[in-house]
């Protein structure tokens, strides 16, 4: 299906969804990323009064959460449309595949652009020290704010009630688990080692609530003016559920994502981060479940690589950056080495 | 390494062929394009991976298991008999059966008392830092902030 043909079919799906629109056009398609998670395509939307930009999330024929299921990120993000939230106001899921080849769905796009979550060539990290004051209590703001949605309310049942006690944390560690396991790759020691302590030490909590899963620099729309950054999405919900908000705590200030920088995801002291979310949140938390979802964030991270190799070696992408995983795994091991205190560093 | 090489260039020719020809269009590029495929593709059957790179991380684990079991006594039967089972040769096949055999001797050691393990522990501790490092040592720097900048999104 080429681009020509992708324009056709998505001006068909929205005349029939917004009706008085009959002469709109979708234009300015462009394919922004393929193939490492979900396919994401850009538009707008052009009518006699006006021009609206759209974002649609297609499912892909590989990647690294796969197996996919739309639903229940749209879901989430349908209902939270309307919250202070900065998250993309989403009105439409289309399950069927004649219409698009495969599922997926359209969001609104916002203004901003997402930072490269890596050091520059200089080594300097996303932000500098005024965007990151003006950005990082947004950040830590945004992400209270999802912890604090009462998801009973907002009818997120469906995404499980992992109930209180150790179910929360078992459930994350058993899901990661089985997508190792569904890689059919070998289970490298340092993975192992901390899969057997991980099991081990599985934490209990009653603090239940939504959690994005993947809350962190590279998931970040980021408008930038004037020596100050302004956040304006949290994006890729699809590893969203229900469970132990300190999850996104843990995964947002993982050294996974310190672009380069000490600072969790650019912009804290990974400390300072936690303390202002416990002071936002009014929550206390509990530095052995902070450890525990510390681990088990690199963790998810090689069951995201081995899913992406695996991929790779069925032949199943052509994107090349699936394989480079195979030698970033040792880097990951080495972060793990830290945390679990066989190498010494951080 | 998870991908065995000849996997790995098969995969480089993929993309090459499928993801990025499709976009070079200027002649002389589309010819080198043309010729690196070529050598890839008789490159494929030629090359194996070091030997001697199995052979250092089969003789650290070995070693390190070794010393292990003797801190654990009889309460590390259930590693011994699996070590015992490990080939002698060729050195991938005894590396990867190696790290098995590690993998299962870390789910044992959460079974058992602190004070039975921690010796154990340690030494196994010792070889994860040291197969660590060997294997970072190979690696050479990563090009990941130009990658990146090829697939944007928001």
């Amino acid at each position: 299906m080429d681009d020509q043909d992708i324009v056709a079919r998505l001006e068909r799906f929205l005349r029939a969804r917004l009706p008085g629109e009959r002469s709109l056009r979708v234009v300015d398609l462009e394919r922004s990323t393929e193939g490492f998670s979900q396919e994401t395509f850009s538009f707008d939307v052009e009518t006699a009064t006006r021009r609206r930009r759209f974002v649609l999330k297609r499912e892909p024929l590989a990647g690294l959460l796969e197996p996919y299921d739309l639903e229940p990120e749209f879901r989430v993000l349908h209902a939270l449309s309307s919250d202070p939230l900065p998250s993309p106001p989403t009105p439409w899921l289309e399950r069927d595949p004649d219409v698009l080849g495969r599922s997926f769905y359209v969001m609104e796009r916002l203004p901003g652009e997402v930072p490269i979550p890596v050091a520059g060539p200089d080594g300097t990290g996303p932000f500098d020290d005024a965007e990151r004051a003006s950005l990082a209590p947004e950040v830590v703001g945004a992400l209270a704010r999802l912890h604090s949605i009462d998801w009973s309310e907002a009818g997120f049942d469906f995404l499980g009630d992992p109930g209180p006690g150790r179910g929360a944390a078992a459930r994350e560690l058993q899901r990661w688990e089985a997508r190792i396991a569904a890689s059919g790759l070998a289970v490298d020691p340092p993975l192992a080692e901390a899969l057997a302590w991980l099991r081990a030490h599985v934490p209990a909590t009653d603090e239940i609530t939504l959690v994005h899963g993947d809350y962190r620099l590279g998931n970040f729309l980021v408008t930038r003016r004037a020596g100050s950054a302004q956040l304006t999405g949290v994006l890729d919900w699809e590893m969203v559920h229900l469970g132990d908000p300190l999850e996104d705590v843990a995964w947002c200030i993982s050294p996974l994502w310190r672009g380069g920088t000490p600072f969790a995801s650019g912009l804290l002291d990974p400390d300072e981060f936690v303390a202002r979310w416990a002071a936002a949140t009014g929550r206390t938390p509990d530095p052995a479940r902070l450890h525990f979802y510390g681990v088990l964030a690199i963790v998810k991270m090689a069951a995201i690589m081995l899913t992406g190799l695996r991929a790779f070696r069925d032949g199943r992408t052509r994107d090349l950056r699936m394989a480079i995983f195979d030698h970033q795994l040792p880097y990951l091991y080495l972060l793990l080495g830290m945390l679990r205190g066989w190498i010494g560093g951080l | 390494m998870q991908l065995a090489i000849e996997t790995l260039l098969d995969g480089v020719m993929r993309t090459l062929r499928d993801a990025v020809l499709p976009a070079v269009q200027e002649r002389f590029a589309r010819g080198q394009l043309f010729a690196v495929l070529d050598v890839l593709h008789n490159l494929r059957d030629r090359v194996e991976p070091k030997a001697e790179l199995d052979e250092a991380e089969a003789s650290s684990a070995h070693a390190a298991l070794a010393r292990a079991l003797d801190a654990l006594g009889s309460a590390g039967d259930p590693v011994a008999t699996a070590l015992a089972e490990v080939p002698a040769a060729p050195p991938a096949a005894r590396a990867a059966a190696l790290r098995a055999v590690m993998g299962s001797a870390f789910a044992v050691l959460e079974g058992l008392p602190e004070d039975v393990a921690v010796p154990a522990r340690r030494v196994l501790a010792e070889y994860l830092a040291a197969q660590a490092m060997r294997d970072v040592a190979m690696l050479k720097p990563s090009l990941l902030e130009e990658i990146s900048k090829g697939h944007s999104k928001g």
